[in-house]
């Protein structure tokens, strides 16, 4: 547990010196990064080997105690969290490009990364309530790093995360007014399926759905991410929404009553297929590339929808595991596939899709990037996300009553399979290549390729990631 | 008594929703936000007084909760103040 502390706390401390010490400077970031990483590593081992571990904050005992709890999952998110905040850092110091040099994003990009290791650690109602606060706050600031042209999107943004965040309080209230506690463990003990319980859980999941851009509450996030800065998109797409998804997963998981979660899963599936149809339909059409990655984020959000909707229909364990590849494949794949978005875009001159005409002529390790990301995304194996489609498919293919899923789910293939080749194939169209307005940036595409490169070495590891995160299901 | 508080509470809440899916100038809508807020709070303060003791916990996340409130508000005034500087200036003396 003092090995994830400190992982929480390293970068929550940088966030304060930089801002107080006025100074910007990334490299300072990017050493608390590496120091929460190596923490989050070890936490991670130890939870391994010794299972889920406690800690009452300020010693105070159940029921008013604030508890942290760290269990597989959340050490595992704790890596990941470190491990793409290190990497987008080198980027935004390195790349001429970032628009984020010597700018408020290292004391924010840092606070950001404090608060989501604050939420994987919280397992009560009301510390996630400041958490989702401080992670909406402080995502909208980092929008506006990309100058008064984002100031649209950023106030969207921000606004709809607070009528989110109330939904979520108002929930919580009900919650505590009924029970009587906000601890979540405390709770699933005494949670019954009553009229206050279902309004209570109704009103979460809706804030939550919108925070974390869940088809049809989605709308906000693909002008957010696009006007954002190329580092900031990379890290609202594969970290940000990921925070709700997780809250809302151990709410339904944990606290609401079974018979609940039957009835609510088949709504979240469908509405999971949707997404993925309506994502990938926007993405298809859109006109500007950080447009098409953001609509891509909606709709691979649809797969992390459908596992969590049937694992509460059919309380599958093994449905866990899928919809936790899920997060881990999409964060590194998106990552890559903004920078590399970025970097094209900024070299060749322009932010439409036409400017990738010949691309693998003239960006080629970029490219390279987009598209092992994007053939993540599409699930082709090895990749980590044929990893999270084969665990979600197996269960769907075994009984034909559940095929029509399965359809689903080769629908969601098809059109990302779609967006991603809409790219690649113009981006092999040499004839009349568009010409860089300058020598591309090496480091800054090496860099891209590199979590495309660790999400295809997810399968590498296969084994031990599925049982570390089947020790997490609870 | 509690109940009476409660349904005003959530008549607030609704209020605030109502107003901001009218889709409202920017002003608006972080005021309709903020009766929304206000809303929940009042939910929160009558539940306080569910017991026959006042529930002191609840009253710690209120005032959390105004904390959080009076920041966010200042903030997307602020967005919104730069938002209005830039929307003048395109159009000069206009």
């Amino acid at each position: 547990m003092t090995l994830a502390l400190i992982s929480l706390l390293t970068p929550l401390a940088m966030a304060l010196l930089l801002l107080l010490s006025r100074s910007r400077s990334g490299w300072w970031v990017m050493g608390s990064s590496l120091v929460s990483l190596i923490a989050a590593l070890g936490a991670l081992h130890g939870v391994i080997q010794d299972g889920a571990q406690w800690m009452h904050l300020g010693g105070w005992d159940a029921p008013l105690a604030i508890r942290f709890r760290l269990m597989p999952v959340s050490a595992l998110l704790l890596v990941f969290t470190a491990l793409i905040h290190l990497l987008v850092s080198v980027y935004a110091e390195r790349s001429r490009h970032s628009q984020t040099q010597r700018t408020d994003y290292w004391p924010l990009s840092s606070l950001l990364h404090a608060s989501l290791a604050a939420l994987w650690l919280s397992h009560d109602l009301f510390n996630w309530y400041i958490t989702l606060e401080l992670l909406g706050l402080v995502a909208v600031a980092m929008v506006t790093i990309s100058g008064a042209k984002a100031y649209v999107p950023a106030l969207r943004y921000l606004l709809l995360s607070l009528v989110a965040s109330l939904f979520y309080l108002l929930g919580v209230v009900l919650l505590y007014g009924h029970y009587g506690v906000l601890d979540l463990a405390l709770l699933a003990d005494a949670a019954k399926a009553d009229p206050t319980t279902r309004l209570a859980l109704a009103l979460m999941t809706l804030g939550l759905m919108l925070k974390a851009a869940f088809w049809p509450l989605h709308l906000w996030l693909p002008p957010a991410h696009a006007s954002a800065p190329t580092a900031v998109s990379a890290l609202l797409s594969a970290l940000v929404v990921k925070g709700p998804l997780f809250i809302l997963w151990l709410l339904w998981s944990e606290l609401a009553p079974a018979e609940l979660g039957q009835e609510a899963g088949p709504v979240i599936a469908v509405a999971g297929v949707l997404a993925l149809i309506f994502g990938g339909w926007s993405a298809l059409r859109a006109p500007y590339l950080k447009t098409l990655v953001a609509y891509s984020t909606v709709a691979q959000l649809g797969y992390a929808m459908m596992a969590l909707g049937l694992l509460l229909h059919w309380q599958r364990p093994e449905l866990h595991v899928a919809l936790w590849l899920f997060v881990l494949a999409h964060g590194l794949a998106k990552v890559s596939m903004f920078l590399a978005a970025g970097e094209m875009q900024a070299t060749l001159g322009s932010k439409s899709v036409g400017v990738l005409k010949g691309a693998t002529q003239t960006m080629p390790i970029a490219m390279f990037a987009f598209a092992v990301a994007g053939g993540s995304l599409i699930g082709l194996p090895p990749s980590g996300g044929f990893l999270a489609k084969w665990v979600l498919l197996r269960p769907l293919l075994l009984e034909p009553a559940h095929w029509p899923w399965a359809a689903g789910v080769l629908i969601g293939t098809l059109m990302s399979a779609g967006y991603v080749f809409r790219v690649v194939v113009l981006s092999f169209d040499r004839a009349h290549p568009t010409r860089p307005d300058h020598r591309p940036d090496l480091f800054a595409q090496w860099l891209a390729l590199l979590p495309a490169l660790l999400v295809w070495g997810m399968a590498l590891i296969s084994d031990p990631l599925i049982l570390w995160l089947t020790g997490g299901a609870p | 008594m509690t109940l009476f508080y409660l349904c005003i509470g959530g008549g607030l809440f609704v209020l605030g929703l109502h107003s901001l899916l009218l889709r409202p100038h920017w002003l608006r809508a972080i005021m309709a936000i903020n009766i929304m807020g206000s809303g929940v709070f009042m939910v929160m303060v009558a539940l306080a007084r569910r017991g026959d003791t006042t529930d002191p916990v609840l009253h710690a996340l209120v005032v959390t909760g105004l904390v959080i409130a009076v920041s966010a508000t200042a903030f997307a005034l602020r967005l919104a103040s730069g938002l209005l500087e830039r929307t003048k200036k395109p159009e000069g003396g206009a």
